[in-house]
C-alpha cells in the first residue's frame, strides 16, 4: 500500500516538475559552455584563457553560453535565471556577464550584473550586440561574432574592477571582521557563563553574610566572565583558522572563485578549467537581439 | 531566590522574543522596503527616458498627436503618485500606483508600436539608442517587481503563519502587505520587441 501510495506520487510530481522548468539551466561546466557545438575548440579555448586572464586581473566574470534552442523560454527570463543560478560575479561586487546565444531563435542576449550596470550599460550592450556580435552572425560567422562580442564586453568593464592584490589580503581582512564577530559572541557567552557560575559563589554568601563574600563573589562572576569570554573566543578563533586553511582563496564568506588548482571543497579543483561562480547577482541589465 | 529566577525570567523572555520570529519579522519587512525601493528606483529611470523618447518621435512623426500626449499624460501621472515603503501597507494607493504604471507601459507600448510606421524614426540612431534603454529598464522593472514579489510573499507568510502571526499582531502592529498581481505582471513582464534591420 504505502509502495503504491509513493508511486502515485512520483508519477504525479515528475511530469509536474519538467513542466514547471521548461527549460533548465545548463550545467556551469566552464567559462565557455558551448551546447550547440559552434565553436571550434582552439577558438573555445582562447576565448576561455581571454576570460580567466581578464578575472584574474579585473574580477571580473564573464561567461559565454551557447544553446541550441531555448524551447519556447522567454530570452530575457532565461538569460536571468541562468545568471543568478551561475551566481557570476563576486558577492558584493556583483561584476558578472553572460553572453547567451540561442541558435534556433536566432537571438543574442548580453546579461549584466548590478555592479557593472553603470560601465556595461544597456545602450553599451545594445552596441555590441549590434555593431560586434550581429553583423558578423549574419554573415555566418558565428565564431568571429562571439569572440568579437565578448572582447568588446572585456574591453568596456576593463576598468571597472581591480582583483585584489594577492590571495592573502582579503583572506586576512574577511578574518578580522569575522574573527571580531566571534569574539563578540564569545564575550557574551562568557559572561552568561559567568553569570551561573557566580550563582555557586553567592550561595557561600548566604551562608556567611558578610560583605566581603559577596565582593569577592561579584569579583569573581567579572573575571570569570572575561576569563570565560577569552577562552572561548580563542577556541572559535582556532576553529575559524583551521577552517580557512583548505582555501588558496579569496576571502571567508566571498564566493570561491576556483582559478587554476584553487578550489574550496575542490568539487571542481585541478586541471585548470575548473570554473564557478562567485556569488553574484543580476537585476535584468542589459541588452538583446536578434539576427 | 529572587535573582535567580528574575535572571531566568530574562532569558526566557530573550529566547520568546527571538522564538517569536521577532528578528526574522523585522528583517522581512525591510527586505520589502528594500525590494520595494529598487521597483521604484527602476519605474524612475523609465518616466526619465520619456522626455527624450518623446522628443525624439515628435521629430519624425509631429501628427501623432494623441499617442505622444498620451504618454506625456501617463508620465505625468505616473510620477505624481509617490508611495514610500510607509504608505506600501495601504492596498488603495498601491492599487493607485499600479494603475497609473500599468497606464504608462501601454501609452508607451502604443508609441512604440507607431514607429513602426515611420521608416526613417526606426533607423533613427537616436531613437534606436532610447528604445534599447527602455527594453533594458522594462526588464529591470520586470526583474524588480519579481523580487518584491516574493520577499512579500515571504513576509506575509510571517504575518500569517503561527506563531509569528501573534509576534506581527500584537508586538509589532504588522498586516499583510498588497502584492502585484498577476495580470498585471504579464503585461509588464513582456518587454517590447526590438529588431535590429
Amino acid at each position: 500500500m504505502g509502495i503504491l501510495f509513493l508511486a502515485l506520487c512520483a508519477a504525479f510530481t515528475s511530469p509536474f516538475v519538467s513542466f514547471a522548468l521548461a527549460l533548465e539551466v545548463p550545467v556551469l561546466t566552464g567559462r565557455v559552455v558551448d551546447l550547440a557545438q559552434v565553436l571550434p575548440a582552439d577558438v573555445a579555448a582562447s576565448l576561455t584563457r581571454d576570460l580567466e586572464a581578464h578575472e584574474t586581473k579585473t574580477s571580473n566574470q564573464v561567461a559565454v553560453l551557447i544553446l541550441p534552442s531555448l524551447e519556447g523560454e522567454p530570452l530575457e527570463s532565461f538569460s536571468h535565471r541562468v545568471g543568478t543560478t551561475w551566481k557570476l560575479g563576486q558577492k558584493g561586487t556583483e561584476n558578472g556577464v553572460l553572453l547567451l546565444v540561442a541558435l534556433r531563435e536566432r537571438k543574442v542576449r548580453i546579461e549584466v550584473g548590478y555592479g557593472l550596470e553603470g560601465t556595461l550599460t544597456d545602450l553599451r550592450s545594445a552596441h555590441i550586440i549590434r555593431r560586434e556580435i550581429v553583423p558578423r552572425f549574419r554573415t555566418g560567422d558565428l565564431p568571429g561574432g562571439i569572440t568579437a562580442g565578448v572582447h568588446a564586453i572585456l574591453d568596456t568593464i576593463e576598468g571597472t574592477y581591480k582583483a585584489e592584490e594577492g590571495p592573502s589580503t582579503p583572506a586576512r581582512s574577511g578574518g578580522e571582521s569575522t574573527g571580531l564577530h566571534y569574539v563578540i559572541m564569545g564575550i557574551v557567552v562568557g559572561t552568561l557563563a559567568g553569570i551561573v557560575l557566580s550563582h555557586g559563589l553567592q550561595r557561600t554568601r548566604a551562608v556567611l553574610g558578610s560583605l566581603l563574600a559577596f565582593l569577592v563573589a561579584q569579583f569573581a562572576s567579572v573575571v570569570l566572565g572575561f576569563a570565560a569570554a577569552g577562552v572561548t573566543a580563542i577556541l572559535l578563533w582556532l576553529i575559524l583558522q583551521g577552517g580557512k586553511g583548505g582555501g588558496r582563496g579569496r576571502g571567508w564568506g566571498e564566493g570561491f572563485m576556483t582559478g587554476p588548482g584553487g578550489g574550496f571543497g575542490g568539487s571542481f579543483g585541478g586541471g585548470g578549467g575548473g570554473f564557478s561562480g562567485g556569488g553574484g547577482d543580476f537585476g535584468g541589465g542589459g541588452a538583446s537581439g536578434d539576427w | 531566590m529572587g535573582s535567580r529566577i528574575s535572571i531566568f525570567a530574562a532569558a526566557m523572555f530573550c529566547l520568546g522574543i527571538s522564538g517569536c520570529g521577532y528578528n526574522d519579522l523585522q528583517g522581512l519587512d525591510e527586505d520589502t522596503k528594500a525590494a520595494w525601493s529598487e521597483v521604484v528606483n527602476q519605474y524612475q529611470r523609465r518616466a526619465d527616458l520619456i522626455p527624450n523618447l518623446v522628443a525624439t518621435v515628435k521629430g519624425y512623426a509631429a501628427h501623432e498627436k494623441e499617442t505622444l500626449e498620451g504618454v506625456v499624460q501617463a508620465r505625468a501621472q505616473a510620477t505624481g503618485i509617490q508611495v514610500t515603503p510607509e504608505t506600501l501597507k495601504d492596498p488603495a494607493a498601491f492599487e493607485q500606483f499600479q494603475k497609473a504604471q500599468a497606464g504608462l507601459t501601454s501609452a508607451l507600448g502604443r508609441l512604440i508600436a507607431i514607429a513602426e510606421n515611420y521608416p526613417n524614426l526606426k533607423a533613427d540612431q537616436n531613437f534606436r539608442d532610447l528604445q534599447s534603454q527602455l527594453e533594458g529598464t522594462e526588464n529591470r522593472i520586470a526583474v524588480a517587481r519579481k523580487r518584491y514579489i516574493e520577499k512579500v510573499a515571504e513576509y506575509n507568510k510571517g504575518v500569517r503563519y503561527f506563531p509569528t502571526n501573534l509576534t506581527a499582531k500584537f508586538l509589532l502592529h504588522m498586516e499583510e502587505k498588497p502584492n502585484f498581481t498577476v495580470a498585471d505582471e504579464k503585461s509588464v513582464a513582456k518587454p517590447p520587441e526590438v529588431k535590429f534591420n
